[in-house]
């Protein structure tokens, strides 16, 4: 017999001292409760209730096995919840999100100050953009990520916003730093696929056009040498935070810090393992100031919205 | 052969960085196209139709006269850039002209002076019943939506919420962009409320009319109509607006005598003010739906 399943209808009846008001719970009939109340009498060999016309009691010995029976129901279930853990592979495991771009420096720290924090876990990372994290950490086939702003944050829950000021790339016999944006008019950009992260990628689009650069076409690209390539053939420039340049081109800040990436961890809100969670939150965050050299929002200046009729409060 | 409508209004959501829904019925036929349409949306300033419903209801039994004069003191403003909510002075004008302003330029304080007059939530919301659409529901005006941004988001003035929008857990803070938290519907219940207008069966037919000749005279170009670029075709509609979200409901008619009834509800991924893409996006779903029920 089923002994967990013939408990947990013990468990309800004995709960509610009714066969109907059991079998309702329990989303059956009552005929086939009763059958199974008497085999599990049968198969332990003693009275579990003491039924008459008008009422439903515990026996001696029904009352003796009723909280065993619930500490084997939870430890049933416990045994159930790790299996499916083990299963999806997450026992021991923390799964983590990285955007493409953070820069190899900062992947190794994050590892290593990981690892020093929870040794006891096994860090799984995954280098994907942040629309398939934001879908993945839905899913639950994330536990955890680092994903660049604005993006779907519907259901996630964020760690601090930081923010990186962006520079161009250019052929290392660049000129003298700063870069003003709109000096790099009449060339093309390359720059990370739009479908990578598209709240990014049009928030700078919008950044290079409004301080003056428009470029005339926009390559998009994936592989940080492939970018380099452009570079260094002399036909496009790049953006990209000083962490994340490739070593074969120039990095060169841009006047006035117009360009910014905003970057968070983030994770499901409700996920199972909080504590481990919020240990990769803690160690990223703190890897992304030090490594990454990003800032909090709040110490960069608040952006200036005018809004217009057309866009204003309930137009 | 071209690939499903709904495939192409979700291409055409993904390309403007919305999340969108979609209802377009056919008046006529009663053909109608849906991208999760059924999914509850904030109405933002729509919640002005079922308003206007109501007021012409009203005014039909004899409740109010629409002609009626009243003087808004220069004391008595909502927040809001347009209409009288605008306006230095007092403003004195007839209640059917001020469902003028709420309607063609979303005027807010025109708005809440006739939600009072007409008697608040609870009216606006028999009227729904009334007309079957019980999944519309108007929980309060547009200065109760003002304040609520403020409280949540802990500020004192409006301009002051968007740069609060990038710093994490401030979207889901606010209940105005919540549709569990504030007015709501679905986009197929508001083309239903649209075809009632339309047909003559969501007041008398003066009434309807009346509602008629104000969506028609809606002043904003960059939604619902930028998707119809057309002299010949007709667009009616009510446009809604709060940090992030933008949507439109109208009716489009062309000259064979084709009516569309419209419901697109957009949801941004980028919290800035000006996004001309996510306005733009609710004509191009639109026509995307309405052509493909002319063929």
């Amino acid at each position: 017999m089923n002994l967990v399943g013939h408990l947990t209808c013990f468990v309800v009846v004995a709960e509610e001292l009714h066969f109907g008001h059991a079998a309702e719970r329990l989303g059956m009939a009552q005929p086939p409760l009763s059958q199974r109340i008497q085999r599990l009498e049968k198969e332990l060999g003693v009275a579990l209730f003491e039924r008459s016309s008008r009422r439903v009691e515990l026996t001696a010995a029904g009352r003796l096995l009723l909280d065993e029976a619930r500490d084997l129901i939870a430890r049933a279930e416990h045994i159930s919840t790790l299996a499916e853990r083990a299963e999806r592979g997450a026992a021991g495991t923390l799964r983590a999100g990285l955007p493409p771009d953070l820069g190899g420096a900062v992947v190794a720290a994050l590892i290593a100050e990981f690892g020093e924090r929870r040794p006891d876990l096994r860090l799984e990372l995954r280098e994907i953009p942040t629309s398939e994290q934001v879908q993945a950490l839905a899913d639950t086939a994330l536990d955890a990520g680092i994903v660049r702003h604005p993006c779907d944050t519907r259901g996630l829950a964020l760690g601090p916003m930081l923010v990186q000021p962006l520079g161009v790339l250019l052929p290392p016999a660049a000129g003298p730093e700063p870069v003003h944006l709109a000096d790099l008019a009449g060339r093309d950009l390359v720059v990370f696929p739009r479908t990578d992260a598209p709240g990014a990628h049009d928030d700078l689009l919008t950044a290079c056009r409004r301080h003056g650069y428009d470029p005339p076409a926009v390559h998009e690209a994936r592989q940080p040498q492939f970018a380099a390539g452009l570079v260094l053939a002399g036909t496009a420039v790049a953006l990209a935070p000083r962490a994340a340049a490739p070593p074969e081109v120039a990095w060169r800040p841009l006047a006035g810090a117009p360009l910014t990436w905003r970057t968070s961890c983030a994770h499901r809100v409700g996920v199972a393992d909080r504590e481990a969670v919020a240990d990769f939150e803690s160690v990223a965050t703190a890897v992304l100031l030090g490594e990454a050299a990003m800032t909090p929002l709040d110490t960069t200046p608040a952006r200036r919205v005018v809004t217009r009729p057309a866009s204003g409060f309930l137009a | 052969m071209s690939r499903p409508t709904a495939a192409r209004v979700e291409a055409a959501f993904a390309d403007a960085g919305v999340h969108g829904h979609l209802h377009v019925r056919d008046l006529d036929t009663g053909r109608e196209i849906g991208v999760r349409a059924d999914d509850p949306v904030v109405l933002a300033s729509v919640f002005k139709v079922p308003l206007l419903v109501t007021f012409q209801r009203m005014a039909a039994r004899g409740d109010l006269s629409p002609t009626e004069q009243v003087t808004v003191p220069a004391d008595v403003r909502s927040a809001g850039p347009t209409g009288v909510s605008a306006m230095l002075d007092d403003v004195r004008l007839s209640l059917r002209d001020l469902a003028c302003l709420m309607i063609t330029v979303s005027d807010n304080t025109a708005a809440d002076v006739l939600y009072d007059r007409v008697g608040g939530a609870a009216a606006v919301n028999a009227t729904m019943d009334h007309l079957g659409l019980g999944a519309t529901r108007v929980l309060g005006n547009g200065r109760d939506l003002h304040d609520s941004l403020l409280a949540d988001a802990g500020i004192t003035a409006y301009t002051d919420l968007w740069p609060k929008l990038d710093e994490p857990g401030t979207l889901a803070r606010l209940s105005a962009l919540d549709p569990a938290r504030t007015s709501h519907s679905t986009p197929r219940e508001l083309t239903r409320l649209l075809a009632l207008i339309w047909n003559d069966e969501a007041a008398p037919a003066e009434g309807c009319a009346a509602m008629r000749r104000l969506f028609g005279l809606q002043v904003w170009p960059h939604r619902l109509a930028s998707g119809f670029p057309y002299d010949d075709v007709r667009v009616s509609g009510k446009t809604g607006t709060l940090p992030t979200l933008r949507c439109e409901v109208g009716v489009v008619e062309y000259p064979d005598g084709g009516r569309y009834a419209v419901a697109v509800f957009t949801r941004a991924f980028r919290p800035v003010a000006v996004l001309p893409a996510a306005d733009a996006v609710i004509g191009t779903a639109a026509h995307l739906a309405v052509e493909s029920l002319r063929h």
